[in-house]
């Protein structure tokens, strides 16, 4: 039976770590409001853009040059796969349902026959892919700071990528990140990045046309479409970032809350078997003393 | 007389959004002055300025952005730009020194920089019009 300090002690302790997961839940609260706003303040952006870039699509056919970024390269053997997780830990499932969604779909490219190289962007999965397929990692990004020089880090990831998309290392780019569904639950998601896929938004297009006039095009359609693709590939990730970051700071918000909650029970379960230990020492030094009464 | 929306986006936020009288986008052909009524034009830019003028005629804001891309229609006008700071937060010297040391250096990158910092530099020198 542990003694009544011991399990003093342990109330303690309990109550420390209470207090360290109650004031990061706070933090990534008051973070998670701060990446939130960010990620909607980059929206407008974003969609605009691919809106230019769904009414320009259906005008490029296939060429020469940065317009393979829209039309592929027409083989689809070599993949890169861009797993975006977070720097830090402490946040729930949130790194591990990267990891494994990521691991997955390595598995089941290569099942099919297909090279897959990947591409970690956050410190937990480089660090998961250095352990389980280090030669396939071909690049990674760590401690990138997203709240403060997101779009630099995004673009920095999207030269790379094209770097590596015109020397032919790679076919096709897939991202695979936490999409932000809301404070308390995210999902993982799959996005083909490069050849992009416009077939969504072809589909709204068609119906803006017919409604709208055609647009002039300054100096002319292909040389718009070559500025707009490289960028709309940085911008993409640059959202990707940011839909993670904040999917981050929420889910560690859940975690942290839980463990808030548990070392609450923890701390209300371990003062009762306290209050108890000492009830029954103080009866058992009583009986003492009244047996001893007696028998004089 | 008529007035026309103008949004100003760059990748980190909203940073313009109001209805105004003229807007003047550096296209990368040479400037579009837009009015209100404007055809379908969807353009790329060179870094330059944008002035955003009121319906009465009067400068209410200028911008320095360093490329993107502009769509126009007659009720609204959308700026995507890469980077925009305001005109009048821009240091003469300080652009100078950055372009006496991009100019020292030797690469792709730096040339592209420095033809921006040119295009800064031309922006706050060349003067223009408070009306018009």
């Amino acid at each position: 039976m542990p003694s009544l300090k011991d399990i003093k002690t342990q109330i303690n302790s309990v109550g420390s770590t209470k207090k360290i997961t109650s004031a990061m839940k706070m933090v990534a609260a008051s973070k998670l409001r701060r990446s939130q706003e960010k990620a909607e303040a980059a929206r407008p952006y974003s969609s605009r853009l691919e809106e230019m870039l769904s009414s320009l699509a259906s005008s490029a056919a296939s060429g020469e040059g940065i317009i393979k970024l829209l039309t592929g390269t027409g083989n689809d053997q070599n993949y890169i796969v861009v797993s975006v997780s977070a720097d830090r830990g402490l946040c729930g499932g949130f790194n591990s349902s990267i990891n494994r969604e990521t691991f997955k779909l390595v598995k089941s490219l290569e099942g099919n026959g297909k090279k897959v190289q990947l591409m970690p962007v956050g410190k937990k999965s480089r660090d998961f892919f250095n352990r389980v397929m280090k030669d396939q990692i071909i690049e990674s990004f760590v401690d990138l700071n997203v709240s403060s020089t997101g779009y630099e880090s995004a673009l920095n990831i999207s030269n790379k990528l094209q770097e590596l998309y015109f020397e032919g290392k790679f076919d096709k780019c897939i991202l695979v990140f936490n999409k932000f569904k809301s404070a308390i639950s995210q999902e993982v998601t799959q996005q083909q990045l490069i050849p992009l896929d416009v077939s969504n938004s072809e589909k709204e297009e068609e119906k803006e046309n017919s409604s709208n006039a055609i647009y002039d095009y300054e100096p002319d359609e292909e040389t718009i479409l070559k500025d707009l693709l490289p960028k709309n590939v940085s911008i993409q990730i640059f959202k990707v970032l940011l839909e993670s970051d904040a999917g981050e700071q929420g889910a560690r918000m859940a975690a942290m809350d839980n463990a808030t909650r548990n070392a609450g029970e923890m701390i209300d379960s371990l003062t009762l078997k306290y209050n108890r230990t000492r009830q029954a020492f103080i009866t058992k030094e009583l009986i003492e003393i009244i047996s001893g009464a007696e028998s004089i | 007389m008529a007035t026309i929306s103008f949004d100003l986006v760059s990748p980190e936020n909203l940073i313009f959004n109001d209805d105004v009288g003229t807007i003047i986008v550096p296209g990368k052909d040479g400037d579009l002055g837009v009015l209100p009524g404007h055809s379908q034009v969807m353009s790329s830019l060179r870094p330059g300025r944008v002035m955003v003028y009121s319906e009465d005629k009067n400068l209410v804001k200028s911008f320095f952005v360093s490329g993107g891309f502009a769509e126009i229609n007659p009720e609204k006008c959308i700026v995507l730009a890469e980077s925009v700071v305001e005109l009048n937060s821009l240091d003469k010297s300080s652009i100078e020194k950055e372009i006496e040391e991009l100019g020292s250096k030797e690469s792709k990158e730096s040339e592209e920089q420095m033809s921006i910092a040119k295009a800064k530099l031309e922006a706050i020198t060349v003067s223009f019009y408070d009306k018009i």
